[in-house]
């Protein structure tokens, strides 16, 4: 069996780094390698997070008891079914929005002002229509305070790796879908945040530029050496790219699962048809199939 | 390479390029085109076939007869008129866009000063005409002011719009991105809210004319409008429709050219939208 499940509702310190890091290197060697970079720090360590939102005074419990964190390096997904407060959670450790309780912490700090220090990229390209690629690319850099010459030079040195080499100075609207999302993640990428939230971030896509570009997302992951959050609807996609992957319940939404995948890295487009994957990706779905029918 | 051997190669390659631009943009405008020929054919037909009286209704090409005569006369007095236009659209355009600016900006400033700028455009402006001349005197001050009042609306209104027309996904990811509120102003909502000025702008310069007009028919010795009220009582019928051609001539223009700067200042929309002049 090459993925490991582990039931994170009833105890909370059932699964620690510790045991994680020992299965994924009992398992395979080949890990042995990636599990170094991860330096077993937890960059992002939510416990107890819950949320409630006050709507026309009736109180709507979005989220409750959720124990997430991801290490640094690493590639966590979090699938579940629609309205589980997937997109509430990346909103909190964005800082986009605050919990009404538990703690989060990041590289072991409460960050209360933690807005503008973590990426955060959305299913929606937000190109901005009036900016050429190359001024779109370096949005995140100027909001910084970098000079726009400085920030131009860094953006197109990176533009031949992001396959937009020659559109530099083409509004968005001349770009497929493939190309803005990402035009998107350049943006992301030289904002040079620690960490990065991507929030269905291939949901626009079709299946043909989805497989794609998640070859050249994993390409580019394990060159930049950052901690990446994905919230998607789609195992496969999740499998493919992650380290581990949270299943949500509905809501109020809670981790319900988490499971290694311990495919050696570099993952391929023909791994998602071996055994190990199907056998890990049934028993997702079936715990994502429990979720959604109660 | 030779024409005949490409196959399926268009007629109109054979034409050089700019007879080309010509075809294509004068099969564009032919419509238009057509609509004023059966008009003024109509109009002129009528004229010489029931014999009516140049003082009642002159004929078209009567009208353009004394545009060619008293070519000297009407220049004059169109400068004068878009002398008043020019300078009121302009202190519409920079008054309107600081009154959008603050409303963008603040909720008190919108809730305080709102209903005052929707209450300025229920006061007839033929009422507030005469009592500028009585405040500011004669001479160019009362017209421009007439044409800025008319004018302020519209901008005001559509920027007001655009600016709140952000997508607030967007005003999310700056915050990520460390933006603070001015940020978001500047680099989101006032590029934002531009389409929608240029869409005032058209509106606004329509009403210009009739502003410029109305500011000069209750009191003034020069601008097209002065002529039309002083020919009138001398049956110079034929003068009053020479003026009215150039307004709507000066507002055709006028129009155009707001379209002009938008395509050089927002080639983008442009790009996406297409042409909508």
């Amino acid at each position: 069996m090459i993925g490991r499940l582990f039931c994170c509702h009833e105890n909370l310190d059932f699964e620690t780094g510790n045991d994680t890091m020992a299965i994924s290197q009992q398992h395979n060697e080949a890990m042995a390698s990636q599990s170094e970079q991860f330096h077993e720090t937890r960059i992002i360590d939510v416990v107890g997070l819950g949320k409630v939102f006050d709507q026309n005074g009736q109180s709507l419990t979005v989220m409750e008891r959720v124990n997430f964190h991801a290490y640094e390096g690493e590639f966590v997904s979090i699938i579940g079914p629609s309205g589980c407060g997937k997109s509430t959670l990346l909103n909190i450790i964005a800082g986009l929005d605050d919990q009404t309780e538990g703690s989060l912490k990041l590289r072991g700090e409460e960050a209360s002002d933690r807005l503008g220090t973590v990426g955060y990229m959305q299913q929606k390209d937000l190109l901005l229509p009036w900016r050429s690629v190359l001024d779109n690319a370096i949005f995140g850099l100027e909001l910084q305070g970098v000079s726009k010459r400085e920030a131009r030079d860094r953006a197109s040195a990176l533009m031949e790796q992001f396959g937009l080499d020659g559109f530099e100075s083409e509004y968005p609207s001349a770009l497929s879908g493939g190309m803005r999302q990402r035009v998107a993640f350049l943006r992301t990428v030289l904002a040079d945040q620690q960490m990065f939230l991507l929030d269905e971030p291939f949901g626009a896509l079709d299946a043909l530029n989805r497989s794609q570009i998640h070859e050249w997302l994993l390409g580019l992951w394990e060159r930049l050496n950052k901690t990446i959050v994905m919230v998607t609807h789609d195992v496969d996609e999740a499998i493919f790219l992650s380290d581990r992957v949270y299943v949500m319940s509905a809501r109020p939404g809670t981790m319900r699962l988490v499971a290694n995948v311990d495919l050696p890295r570099p993952r391929y487009l023909e791994m998602v048809t071996s055994e190990g994957f199907v056998e890990l990706k049934t028993e997702l779905l079936s715990a994502i199939r429990r979720e959604s029918a109660s | 390479m030779s024409i005949v051997n490409r196959p399926g190669v268009c007629e109109s390659y054979a034409f050089p390029n700019w007879l080309r631009t010509l075809i294509t943009v004068g099969l564009r405008w032919l419509p238009a085109v057509l609509i004023v020929v059966a008009v003024v054919g109509f109009w002129e037909a009528y004229v010489r076939i029931f014999d009516v009286q140049k003082w009642l209704l002159p004929a078209p090409s009567v009208i353009a007869k004394t545009i060619g005569v008293d070519a000297g006369l009407l220049w004059g007095h169109t400068l004068a008129t878009i002398e008043e236009i020019v300078v009121g659209f302009a202190l519409a355009l920079v008054c309107g866009f600081a009154l959008a600016t603050a409303i963008g900006l603040s909720r008190t400033i919108e809730r305080a000063l709102y209903p005052f700028i929707i209450a300025s455009q229920t006061i007839p402006i033929i009422v507030i005409a005469p009592m500028l001349l009585i405040w500011v005197g004669y001479g160019l001050a009362p017209k421009v002011i007439v044409v800025a009042l008319i004018c302020f609306f519209p901008i005001v209104v559509n920027m007001v719009d655009g600016l709140k027309s952000v997508d607030s996904d967007v005003v999310s990811l700056m915050r990520t991105l460390g933006a603070n509120r001015w940020a978001i102003f500047l680099k989101l909502q006032v590029p934002t809210s531009l389409p929608y000025l240029f869409s005032g702008l058209r509106i606004a310069i329509a009403f210009s004319v009739i502003g410029a007009v109305i500011g000069e028919w209750v009191g003034s010795s020069e601008g097209l409008g002065y002529l039309m009220i002083r020919s009138k009582p001398q049956f110079l019928t034929e003068r009053v429709f020479a003026a009215i051609v150039i307004l709507s001539a000066l507002g055709v223009s006028l129009f155009a050219m707001v379209g002009i700067v938008e395509r050089f200042a927002l080639p983008w929309w442009h790009k996406e939208h297409g042409s909508r002049t």
